[in-house]
Parts: C-alpha cells; structure tokens; sequence
C-alpha cells in the first residue's frame, strides 16, 4: 500500500514537471504558501541542496522594493542583469553579448545574448529587457532601491527586437554604465507575467521559487528553462541569522552550505574538520567607522593619537577577529587596484607617541580619574555599533585601546536602525558600519561620503583637495587618471585621520561533503549558483 | 535569647548564611582575589585563551582574564540586585500601607496602576521599559524595579487591611494619634517581617532577571564585568571556547542558589506559623 502511494506520488510529481515544462510561456503560478514540507516531497534521485542564509529584508525579492530585496533575488539565483562582475571587479556581460557606447558616453548600445528564457519560459526580448528596466525607475519612487543611483529617471531606453539590442540614451555621461547595470536592482525580470512581486519574481536565473515560507525560507526549483545545466532539482533555503546556529545547523546536517558564519571559532572550527569546506574570498568591504569632526573628535591632534593608539593589525589577527578581516588604514581595501601599496600611514600604532602627542597639545588628565580633557571636560567618546560582521567587537577592542592612553568611551550598542539614524543625525563620536566600497564596480558612490558638498557627508568631513579631486573623479573618464585621483584621495583620509579603519571584510561559503564545489565572490551579489554542484 | 537559639538551631540558614557573607566578602575585596588584575584591561593578542597559564579560567574575546571578570562581577550583580530589592521594598510597602489603610480613591488608584504593571509579564515589560531608557545597569535597576513594586505593595495592602479596623487601631485614632504615627507604629511593624521575608527569597530571582537583561543586551554595557553580560558575550563561542560561558554561569547559579536558599530558611525562621 505504501509503495503503491509513493509510486503514485512520484507519477503524480512527473506529470505536473511535465505539464509545467509544456505550458510554457506566461504561465507562471505564484508560490504556494508552502504545505507539504519540501524534503516530504522530494522523489528519489532528486539533487537538493539545503543551503542556509541569513535573511534580509523578510526575503522579499522585488529589486525595486528595497537594495536588500534586489540582492536577495540575485543571491538566491532567482534574476541575473545584463552584466556581472568577475572576482577581480572587472565587469563582465552575463546576459548582455557585448555593449558599444559613443564617444561622449551617453548612448550604449547593448547585444543581448541569443535564446535567453525567463524561468516561465518567455524568451527574454530586447522589449522585456526595456520594460524591466523601465518598470525599476518607475517603481523607484516607491522604493528605497534608488535605482535613479544605477540609471537616471530621464534615461531612455530603445528596444529592437529584431536586432536583439536595446540603446540607451542618457543627459548625463556614465564612466561606466555596464558596473551600474551589473547592479541586482537592475537585474532582469518577466515585468509582464509576475503577479507576486513579493517572493515570486520571475527572473532568468537557474533557480525558480516554488513556495515561500515567512520567516522559514525558500524552496526553489530548477530553471529548466535555465540556458546551461542547473546542477540541483532543488534548493530549500533556509534563514538562519545566528552565526553558532548556522555552524551547528551544517554540522549536523541540517543544511549542506551556509554562507558568512561571522564567527571566527566556529571558522576555525569547521577548517580544521576535514568534513567541511571552508572558502574566504577577500571581499570589496570596508569595516570602518565614522568619525564625528562636528564633535570632541573634531580636534585634530586628539584624532590622529587615537588612530596611533589602535593597534589595528592585532585586533584584525586577534582570536577574536582573526581571517575575517584583513587589516588596512584606507578606505579601500588593499585587494582591489586603487595604490594601496603606495599609500603611507604616518599614524601607525605607537601608544607612546599617542600619549606625548595629546601631553603637547595640552590634552592630559588633571583630576587624575584616567581620563585626558579637553577644554576642561573629560574626553568621553561615543561608540556606536551594531551586531553586525563583528563590528561591535571591533568597537570593544578600540575603546580597550583608547581607555589605555586615556581615552574614555561609551558603548551605544542597539540595532543597524539605531546605527543609521544616530548617524545621520549626527549623534556619535565613532560610528561602526561596513560598506560595500564598489557597488557598481567603483568606488566613487563611497567616496562621497567625505565630499563636503554631498548629502552623505555624515561626519563633517570638510576638506577643499579632497573636495577638488572629487569634483576631478565626477569627470575623468581614463581608467588610470581615475586611478590616480582615486589614490591620492585615499591619501588625503589617510593624513587627515578622517576615518577609523577596521579592516576589510573577507566573505565566506562553507559546505559539507554533500557539496562537491561551491565559491563565495568577491561582489557578494552571486550566492546561489552553476557553480555550486552536488558530490556523486 | 530564645531568638538566636531559632537561628542557629537552623542549619541551612547558617550553611547558607556563611556563604552568602564569604560571597560579600569576595565582592568587597575583589581586587585582593583577582590578584590585582584589572577585569577591564586585555590585550587582544592573548584573546580566547582557554583556562591555565596564569589564566586560571582563561581569557575572553577582548584578551581579559575571565577569573578577574567572575570575580568583579559580584560587585554588580550583588550591589544590584540588592538595591532592586530594596526600592521595590521600600516603594512597594509605603504605597500599599497607603491603599490598606486610606482605601477609596487612593486605593482604587495606585492598585489599577499596579494592576496595569502586573498584566504584563515581567521580564517583558523590563526589556520594553530598558529598551525606552537605554541600556545601563542603573536603568536596568529601574526597569526592573517598575514592574516589581507592585508585588509587595498588594502584600503590604493585604496585611494592612486585616489589621485596619482592629480596635486598638480605633482607639489610636480616638486617642488623637496623627496619621502617619499610627501608620508608622501600628502599621508598618504588621507588614515588615513579611515582606522582609519576601525580599530575602527576591534576591535570587532579581538577580537572575538583571542578568537576563544584561544577557539580551538591555542592562550593563561593556566593557563591564558583568555576569549576564559575559553570558551574552561569549554565546557565540559556546562550541569552541566553552569556558567563555561555564563560569560566569557558574558564578551566576552559585550566587542565586545561596540567596534562594537563604531566603528559604529565613522564611521558616521567621515565618509566624511554625512557632
């Protein structure tokens, strides 16, 4: 009896594979709300992955929704865009063929690739491409992906079907329009055929949602109208947030791949056990935080002796944070091409000269309790941090540095909602975040966070070269020349003592010997894979 | 002299009683058992050092001795929950001496006030109320104390109003006893061993609440020596450096048992029934 039902489930899975792989174009279903539990359903022989993942913004996966939605899609290998990055951050076509652009940058011709289909089997036009890109600007409003950021409002997109291009025509001149559309939020989605923009988007990617399950995960299935293999039937993701939780989930099975366990035991742990596979990729983010100039740390002498009083090589090769950051004084991470090598740092850890430089500048403790003033008043500064990529291990380890030359701290711990409006509104001293340095395959997004005139000069940063080379970076269209000024920028941080660096984040995979391979990128916009294949 | 007889005729009272005086003593000279080392400094090139090698209980993820950091920790967790304990006491027995003995709208009042505190559970409304203040041991101490007072303010309400329209309390006032005389004289002696009692038995459960706060990152804040806190910081690290969490936890489930079990047998010391 039992055999007989399980034959006839199988049968029954077959037959809806089948009439799912023949109803072709536009019949996309959205996700079930998941009733059966994916590993109940799964026939024999069936490849699936279980694969664990910290979950952002709900799992949303709408790239206008939200940044984190955007990345979700592309992560979880549900959309791809018309370009990628490689491991270098050099931009690559994915779906586009190749790109022409004219002399004054402003018209970009693009060559689609042949025979592309949409998960629901659409074949992926030059007029999808124009109505999903179309459809992310104008939805950009309600949003906060800020697509404007990737691709102007006013931008005109030309569709020729016959030709398979589109053209895109812009006011303003892009340095590099193919790093701002390798962006998730201007992944390529069927605009026409999805009815639930939520959690099932339909992309071109070698993954599709099945069901979705608030708070639990995804179980996606295979793409078969995927261009190349797709390695795996299945993929049930799985949120876990905890790094331990992640750790032991893929110790005992639970799950076959994890990425990013932030948590350097458990690292180390699973590398020295020859089950698991541990791949660290030096990533394109900064660990750092903001320094208030509008503050106490607005006194230049004050912020370079508490620059010299970090040793931040140690904290970055202590037990404690040791392989996930690579230590650095820039705002770039020294694994991309931008002279760090050149760079100096004329504040390198020396806690006696700390302490004699604040001894001159008059800045000592007179009341004898341990900590210097300034103006009269104790020097107390305050560290705000969040749970996040060990950054409020960073914050401990600093205020530990800094109570030792006679610097107070306090600690304003809460959430990265908290993190973000104290900063914004300007209440802190250090302000712990970590940021993706080249979103769009350059830095200069991020390097407007210390260009006086803009917005996101969150730390009163006011410097006129700085501002000059910037303004220089906004117009320069040679790769070297952009290099140059990139460079010497980094420099002008450097010697103003503008920026307390915590190190470079290195990204991570793991993966049990249920995983033959599986690789973490350098942008982490690619999770989810061809790549990443089963063991026999 | 009969009374002291009673305490000591009780042997878990003095067993307990001897190691919650050895664990004040511990607080009070802390430096002199931590040998001197300062349980905020470290150097991160010695973190997560498991125990030996002048480490006894090994080192944290900041590079500190945990032996020093245990240790310190009773100066917090002892000075707060003792202080949790006594506001809520104090605060608690006045407002309900007010209730048992005006009633009418001054009763009606403060017990709706004390009925909304109750309706939630306690721990939660802690957080919600350390969550509003910000993180502190101080705000913590508040936060707690906010949802506890009403406790002992419907214990000492209850115990007033049984004595309320006693006689000799009518002949106190016929007499011309001012109010907040016969409040003091008559009223407070009736509630006190009570809520002393009460009190005794709270420290172990206060103290495991301000840990819990601590834990969930709503009471003290680093780099303090904080057991709860230490509990939180080395969660992650439960795998791989275990010693991390065992003996803050240790000292924590010590530190409690010896109060609860104080309070126990200073209930059955005091408690009027087994005389």
């Amino acid at each position: 009896m039992k055999q007989k039902m399980k034959k006839m489930m199988t049968l029954g899975l077959a037959v809806t594979v089948a009439a799912a792989a023949l109803s072709g174009c536009g019949e996309s279903k959205a996700p079930s709300e998941g009733t059966a539990s994916g590993s109940e359903q799964a026939a024999e022989g069936e490849k699936v992955l279980k694969f664990g993942c910290q979950m952002y913004s709900d799992g949303l996966i709408d790239p206008a929704a939200q940044i984190n939605c955007a990345w979700n899609a592309m992560r979880y290998g549900i959309t791809e865009a018309l370009f990628k990055f490689d491991d270098n951050m050099n931009v690559v076509p994915w779906l586009a063929e190749s790109y022409e652009v004219s002399d004054d940058h402003k018209t970009w011709t693009i060559k689609l690739k042949d025979g592309i289909k949409f998960s629901d089997g659409c074949e992926m036009t030059a007029s999808k491409v124009k109505a999903s890109l179309d459809r992310v600007r104008a939805e950009g409003p309600n949003g906060s992906s800020t697509p404007e950021k990737f691709l102007e409002y006013e931008a005109e997109v030309v569709a020729d079907d016959a030709a398979n291009t589109i053209t895109i025509k812009t006011n303003t001149a892009y340095i590099d329009l193919t790093g701002n559309l390798a962006h998730p939020v201007m992944a390529i989605v069927d605009v026409e055929d999805i009815k639930d923009w939520d959690n099932g988007v339909i992309g071109t990617g070698p993954y599709m949602v099945d069901s979705f399950k608030e708070q639990v995960g995804y179980d996606l299935l295979k793409n078969t109208n995927y261009r190349e293999d797709v390695p795996y039937d299945k993929v049930e993701l799985l949120y876990m947030g905890d790094a331990s939780a992640k750790a032991m989930a893929l110790q005992n099975g639970q799950v076959d791949l994890v990425e990013n366990i932030t948590n350097v035991s458990d690292i180390q742990k699973l590398q020295n056990d020859e089950n698991f596979t541990v791949d660290i990729a030096s990533g394109v983010r900064t660990g750092f935080a903001w320094i208030n100039q509008a503050g106490v740390l607005g006194n230049d002498t004050l912020r370079k002796a508490m620059l010299m009083a970090i040793d931040y090589k140690t904290i970055c090769q202590s037990n404690t944070i040791g392989g996930l950051y690579t230590p650095g004084y820039s705002v770039l991470p020294s694994s991309l091409d931008y002279g760090y090598d050149t760079l100096q740092n004329p504040y390198e850890y020396d806690p006696e000269a700390a302490m004699k430089l604040m001894d001159d500048a008059g800045i000592v403790d007179t009341d004898g309790d341990g900590i210097r003033e300034l103006d009269g008043k104790n020097i107390n500064l305050t560290v705000v941090s969040y749970e996040n990529r060990l950054l409020n291990d960073f914050a401990d380890a600093q205020s530990q540095y800094l109570a030792k030359v006679g610097i107070g701290t306090t600690a304003k711990y809460g959430s990265s909602d908290d993190q973000w409006t104290s900063l914004v509104a300007g209440e802190y001293d250090l302000n712990q975040n970590n940021w993706t340095t080249v979103a769009t395959g350059d830095p200069i997004d991020y390097l407007a966070n210390w260009y006086s005139k803009c917005d996101s000069d969150y730390c009163a940063y006011e410097n006129a070269e700085y501002d000059k080379l910037y303004e220089q970076l906004l117009e320069e269209m040679d790769g070297d020349k952009r290099r140059e000024l990139i460079t010497r920028m980094q420099q002008v941080l450097i010697d103003d003592a503008a920026v307390l660096v915590d190190g470079y984040y290195n990204s991570s995979m793991i993966y049990s010997k249920n995983v033959a391979y599986a690789h973490i990128h350098t942008a982490d916009y690619y999770w989810l894979s061809t790549e990443i294949i089963p063991a026999d | 002299m009969k009374k002291k007889n009673v305490f000591l005729k009780n042997k878990t009272f003095l067993i307990f009683g001897f190691f919650a005086i050895l664990i004040f003593i511990v607080a009070v000279f802390a430096p002199v058992f931590s040998g001197g080392i300062d349980p905020t400094e470290g150097d991160l090139a010695k973190a997560i050092l498991p125990p030996g090698d002048g480490h006894i209980f090994g080192t944290d993820k900041m590079g500190r001795d945990i032996f020093a950091r245990v240790i310190y920790g009773a100066r917090i967790s002892l000075s707060a929950s003792f202080s949790v304990v006594i506001i809520v006491a104090i605060v608690g027995t006045f407002l309900g001496i007010l209730c048992g003995y005006f009633g009418g709208a001054v009763d009606a009042v403060i017990m709706r006030i004390a009925d909304m505190m109750i309706a939630f559970p306690g721990l939660v409304l802690a957080m919600a109320v350390a969550g509003i203040l910000g993180a502190s041991i101080r705000n913590a101490v508040i936060a707690i104390s906010i949802v506890t007072w009403p406790k002992y303010a419907r214990l000492a309400r209850s115990l007033v109003m049984k004595i309320r329209n006693r006689d000799y309390v009518a002949a106190a006032i016929v007499t011309g006893s001012k109010t907040p005389y016969i409040l003091m004289r008559y009223m407070l002696p009736n509630t006190l061993p009570t809520i002393v009692i009460t009190a005794a038995t709270d420290i172990g459960s206060m103290m495991l609440e301000l840990a819990a706060l601590s834990f969930l990152g709503m009471g003290a804040t680093a780099p303090a020596a904080e057991w709860g806190l230490m509990l939180s910081e080395g969660r992650a690290y439960m795998q791989s450096a275990p010693w991390l969490m065992i003996y803050p936890g240790l000292a924590i489930f010590i530190t409690v048992v010896v109060f609860n079990m104080l309070g126990d047998s200073l209930r059955d010391i005091l408690d009027p029934k087994n005389e």
